[in-house]
């Protein structure tokens, strides 16, 4: 009925991805400004176009990838893990010998794209379900501590698996991302050039971009799936009541492997991409604070929804960037202004070795932190303060905001 | 919850239009204002001296990082600020700040400063790829790009751009044409560092028999480890232990690991290379099972907090180790070295006396050598840039550095002269970085017959 | 200039003992992962905290100690004429009341809104303490390592040595059977004096306090105990531990530099040590600790075949809680948790 958006009138309706009409407006909004981001037409975003940013942002999307799985197993089916980095560099090493140049210094087949990504997801899921039998095992805390034992073993194999993974501190290569059909010479879709696709001029990093772009949102689709269907509803009845959700039937153990397969999955792909993104990584880069890094992201961004989880990615990805410009804004402040701005910002960023100031600009060690470490701290501090004060994360803050406005002017 | 709410979005707003001021500004960091904006008037001295330049400076190219106008040349620096290295690199942009301060104080580049715009890596290879991309749109060169892995991990990205690297790396692969198209490699690979400092202890020490071997794993540590291979077998030293890339810094049972093969092994001299906390693990452990050797490695082990008075190792280090560095040491007797400490210490009153710092001077004299180059030739564009550092033949640092030819093969151009040092207390109590100089300008028996044709340690194919 | 000298064989019956070095390493190493592993139970089993924050605070700790020791020179720099070991116990004590303190601070202003909240939320809020205190930490550490000042240096005991009988100090360079620096001593008889202590706390008042918060948080309130207090007390503790921990691992022969930016991650290798004694049983942290500790140095010494790699030793650790956790959750000590619908 027309004026009453709530009203289902066929459980389709009711159990669509999109299923108000706010809902699917936005979406549209949103994906076309994502699709024009790389022309850089939108007022006062045009930024976002420059190959750097652009080059964020297709980290943002593979690391949504990464987190939806890590939200499948932690929002949706409640287990504690640690271990999502270690999926990530099995996927990503899969990737590397399957897609890698055979005539390399270390192990490659050559295979196409379309063979190495999905197998790189494929296979992580299968080590995913092998390692569930021992994770079922366990619950809560000791699950954390079971995948956090994980994320060491397999650095110590990643390490010494030197035909593989070029060996600590050296790494290796990784396939590039390139669409063949099979082993041809030259490439049918070739993302590391400047080229034309039907026919306009797209950089490199914007056809990166797209690529990344379309690959995150077929995996926020499979997701957001995810979570009305029987499996789905089965992984949030074990969050919630794991022995309830015995005695009504749900197979503890099945669902709990199948939380792990598909959560590794997830971060296969996630750590395939990635990789073939950066081009060399170390066996270091699947470390804790890997792992770390999407557990902040889920409870940042809200556990358990999708739109949870892109916002988390993208606030937890971006920080670094916007922190290190916000500094040297405050650095451009302080050396040339001189207005009360300048002033007071003069308390908070030492230019010189013998200034005062809580951050500081010089490469060597001064008074204060240093960016990077300001922004570990901020990254700290984020992490304490959303689970203290907004246990739903951005998500939820998103929630209050919009049940405001719903209300309005009758907010009380 | 609900003021908690707010202020939390506010902030979040906050933060976006930092964001959004900060995004264009990102490129425009510049330090150099062309003086008396203020006035009004037109004063003469400063629109007198226009004319002249603007003639000459018509007839230079440029592309990206070089503004005729503002007069500046803008060159990146992709450091470790923060990560394992952070320690060493550090001093180097302290003292290539130094540098280019009296650079441009003495003129710049016929006219134009030189801006450096750092960008810190942690040492990661993703943050060194991201923050290349950053500035790769802005800056004309890289004054230096730290860690091997790293450097190659762009390189493509540099052929993409004609951009010139000098890599703050001593790996003996640079000298691999497949490797070196955009960089400017200077000083003594690790593996020649190896055969000159096992050379140098065997000379002085005949009766040497026996040699443990350990390193972290990577170019750094491998290339340094191979080389010391090489000089053992040159020598008739037999390898005891062989722990090459067995060390990791961060992981102590490694360390352990490695120390119980070296006190197993009985051997005369110890060749450890990693990074300070590690070597000094190791040590401590072989010193508390008696162990009694000539110990080295590569120079990164050392840091004169060892010496500090506090320190237990304090006379033990003084009487075992010994190393090499590329570069004179702090306290070196040349005209080189004693105006690069006066430069530092005029910058910096408060540095330590560190040989890191040297570095910076060392790469930023290099760099500007370049860049007046590629003026000369009137090409400032990237590309011309890079040709100028092509065609650099020879460069001098005045005893600071040995001196370095450029053009030529590997095997004859490769650098191979080490300075021989100790810890010494008497040096750091004098101000000095605690080495004393035992010979400069060294270069063993085996490391001038070894032909170097191509790396000692093949880590990137 | 003669270049360091040169061990010469010498001709002698007595042969050092790989077995007694192994063993030596694995008192130290045991010992570290005790005192590391006590204060995370304590917290625990308090405040049923994990602490993922142990590892900075451990550095923070160490590098308080070494600032009150070596940088600042409090209080020896009003104590001129006294024996400079006892210069240094008080640094170290000053030190350990700092860490105390912070620890306390630390615990008011983010674990007590997380009161009543689900576990893994809080430990991700000590997560974050972590990588905080971690980064202050390392910027107030800087470039070089920071030394501990202890006054052992690096003297050693020898058992069964070639010249000087049976037990004595030995140079340097003395052949022995079985040498132990003077630090592996000192950190022995600090480890037994508190575990003694720890026991003797609780039967004390606030031990037992201590003890009923951790059984049941209600009833001890409702018995008047102030709970926010035990709260703290239980930090303060766990605090001085790392701190100690810290201590241990920054001395001779571990780290004769001292503190770095790397000592914070030295923490998470006593995970395997909890999770085998049982996160809440305090004889099973040091049983634990000493465990593990033993296991890893006798990997280190005798498991180093060249198809196991490098760093083998550092990974029986966590196989050995794998393996734990999936035969016996609990731990080898811990209470078993039972669980209700």
């Amino acid at each position: 009925m027309r004026g009453r958006p709530l009203l289902y009138t066929r459980y389709e309706a009711d159990q669509a991805i999109l299923n108000t009409v706010t809902k699917k407006v936005m979406v549209l909004i949103f994906l076309s400004a994502l699709l024009l981001i790389p022309f850089q037409v939108l007022p006062g975003l045009d930024f976002l176009g420059e190959n750097d940013w652009l080059r964020l942002l297709s980290t943002v999307a593979i690391f949504i990838i990464g987190a939806l799985g890590l939200n499948i197993l932690l929002g949706l089916a409640g287990q504690v893990s640690l271990g999502h980095a270690f999926f990530m560099g099995v996927g990503a090493y899969v990737a590397a010998v399957l897609g890698s140049d055979p005539e390399g210094l270390r192990l490659g087949f050559g295979l196409p794209m379309w063979i190495w990504l999905p197998a790189a997801g494929v296979v992580a899921a299968g080590i995913g379900v092998a390692f569930g039998p021992a994770a079922v095992r366990v619950r809560g805390l000791y699950l954390a501590f079971v995948t956090l034992g994980l994320v060491f073993v397999g650095d110590y194999v990643f390490r010494n698996l030197i035909s593989v993974t070029g060996g600590a501190e050296v790494g290796r290569t990784f396939p590039p991302l390139e669409f063949r059909l099979w082993k041809e010479d030259t490439p049918l879709i070739d993302f590391a050039s400047d080229g034309a696709w039907f026919g306009i001029e797209l950089t490199s990093e914007a056809k990166t971009f797209y690529f990344v772009l379309a690959v995150a949102i077929l995996f926020m689709l499979l997701a957001k799936n995810l979570q009305r269907t029987r499996v789905g509803r089965a992984f949030q009845a074990i969050r919630d009541r794991d022995i309830a959700a015995e005695i009504m039937g749900v197979d503890e153990v099945s669902f709990k492997l199948r939380a792990f397969g598909i959560s590794s999955f997830y971060a296969g792909v996630s750590g395939a991409l990635l990789a073939s993104f950066v081009g060399t990584v170390i066996p270091a880069r699947w470390d804790l604070f890997l792992s770390i890094q999407f557990i902040a992201i889920v409870l940042i961004g809200g556990a358990g929804t999708v739109a949870g989880v892109v916002l988390g990615t993208a606030f937890v990805t971006l920080l670094p960037r916007l922190v290190q410009d916000a500094t040297l804004w405050m650095e451009d402040v302080v050396e040339t202004g001189d207005n009360l701005l300048a002033t007071l910002l003069d308390l908070v960023v030492a230019t010189e070795s013998t200034d005062f100031g809580l951050i500081n600009t010089l490469p060597g060690v001064g008074p204060g932190l240093s960016v990077f470490q300001l922004n570990q701290v901020i990254y700290g501090l984020l992490i304490i303060l959303f689970l203290i004060f907004e246990p739903l994360g951005l998500f939820g803050i998103w929630i209050r905001i919009r049940n405001y406005w719903k209300g309005w002017p009758f907010t009380y | 919850m609900k003021m908690k709410t707010k202020w939390l979005a506010i902030l979040l707003v906050l933060g976006l239009v930092l964001a959004a001021c900060g995004g264009d500004d990102a490129a425009d960091t510049t330090e150099a204002e062309t003086p008396d904006t203020t006035e009004a008037e037109t004063p003469d001295t400063t629109e007198a001296e226009t004319p002249d330049t603007t003639e000459a400076e018509a007839m230079i190219l440029t592309d990206i990082g070089v503004d005729l106008e503002a007069g500046t040349i803008t060159v990146g620096l992709l450091s470790d600020l923060t990560g394992v290295f952070s320690a060493l690199v550090q001093p180097v942009v302290t003292g290539y700040e130094a540098q280019i301060e009296a650079i441009n104080a003495a003129g710049g580049i016929h006219g134009l400063d030189i801006i450096l715009e750092v960008r810190d890596t942690g040492y990661s290879v993703d943050t060194h790829v991201q923050q290349y991309n950053e500035i790769r749109d802005s800056v004309v060169a890289l004054g230096h790009s730290t860690g091997s892995p790293h450097t190659v991990a762009i390189k493509d990205q540099l052929a993409e751009d004609d951009m010139l690297a000098i890599p703050l790396t001593w790996y003996s692969g640079w000298s691999d044409p497949a490797l070196n198209a955009n960089l400017v490699p200077h000083g003594t690979p690790y593996c020649l560092e190896s055969m000159n400092t096992i050379g140098y202890i065997v000379s002085q020490n005949p009766d040497a028999a026996t040699i443990a071997i350990a390193s972290n794993a990577g170019d750094f540590g491998q290339d340094s480890a191979q080389g010391a291979k090489i000089a053992a077998e040159a020598l008739g030293l037999e390898v005891v232990y062989d722990g090459e890339a067995k060390i990791n810094a961060a992981d102590e049972a490694t360390l352990a690991e490695v120390a119980n093969g070296i006190i197993g092994s009985g051997a005369d001299i110890v060749w450890v290379t990693t990074s300070p906390g590690a070597y000094s693990g190791i040590y401590g452990q072989a010193l508390a099972a008696g162990v009694l050797a000539t110990w080295s490695g590569s120079f990164v082990a050392w840091n004169f907090g060892f010496l500090g008075e506090e320190s237990p190792i304090r006379d033990a280090i003084q009487r075992d180790w010994i190393f090499a560095y590329p570069i004179s040491p702090w306290s070196a007797d040349t005209p080189g070295s004693a105006a690069a400490r006066e430069l530092i210490q005029a910058y910096d009153p408060d540095a330590p006396a560190y040989e890191y710092y040297l570095e910076g001077v060392v790469e930023a004299q290099l760099l500007e050598v370049i860049l007046n180059a590629a003026y000369d030739s009137g090409d400032l564009t990237r590309a011309g840039v890079l040709a100028a550092a092509e065609n650099l033949e020879f460069m001098s640092w005045d005893g600071l550095a040995p001196d370095q030819s450029f053009v030529g093969e590997p095997n004859d151009i490769v650098q191979r002269t080490v300075t021989i040092v100790r810890p010494s207390a008497a040096d750091l109590e004098a101000g000095g970085s605690g080495l004393a100089v035992v010979e400069a300008d060294y270069t063993s028996d085996i490391a001038a017959a070894y032909q170097f044709d191509k790396t000692c340690f093949d880590a990137f194919g | 200039m003669t270049s360091g000298l040169l061990i010469l064989a010498q001709e002698s019956t007595v042969v050092p003992s790989e077995f007694g070095r192994m063993v030596v390493n694995g008192i130290s190493l045991g010992a570290i992962y005790a005192i590391l592993a006590l204060g995370f139970v304590i917290i625990f089993k308090a405040t049923q905290v994990l602490n993922f924050a142990h590892g900075a605070l451990s550095a923070m700790g160490a590098f308080l100690i070494a600032s009150f020791a070596t940088i600042i020179n409090v209080p020896g720099r009003w104590m001129e004429g006294s024996p400079v070991w006892l210069q240094w116990v008080l640094s170290v004590v000053f030190a350990l009341v700092l860490a105390a303190l912070i620890g306390m601070a630390l615990e008011r202003m983010f674990l007590r809104p997380m009161i009543g909240e689900a576990l893994f939320a809080v430990a991700i809020v000590t997560l974050g303490i972590d990588i905080i205190v971690r980064t202050i930490t390392n910027d107030f550490i800087g470039q070089t390592s920071r030394p501990m000042g202890d006054p052992f240096g690096l003297k050693t005991v020898g058992l069964g040595c070639a010249n000087g009988g049976f037990i004595g100090e030995v140079d340097l360079v003395e052949l022995c059977t079985v040498r132990i620096p003077w630090t592996t001593v000192f950190q022995m008889i600090l480890t037994i004096a508190l575990v003694a202590g720890v026991a003797m706390f609780f039967r004390s008042r606030t031990g037992i306090a201590m003890r009923a918060t951790a059984w049941d948080q209600e009833v001890a309130r409702a018995q008047g105990i102030s709970v926010g207090r035990i709260f703290a007390t239980a930090w303060a503790i766990g605090a001085v531990m790392a701190a100690i921990g810290g201590l241990f691992i920054s001395m001779f022969p571990r780290r004769p530099g001292g503190v770095d930016t790397f000592t914070a991650f030295f923490a998470f290798r006593a995970f395997p040590a909890i999770i085998l004694g049982g996160l809440d049983s305090i004889l099973g942290a040091i049983v634990g600790g000493f465990a593990i500790g033993f296991a890893e140095s006798a990997a280190s010494t005798y498991l180093t075949f060249g198809f196991l790699g490098t760093g083998f030793g550092g990974v029986v650790p966590y196989i050995v809680m794998l393996l734990v956790l999936l035969i016996r959750p609990y731990g080898l000590f811990g209470t078993e948790e039972i669980r209700r619908v």
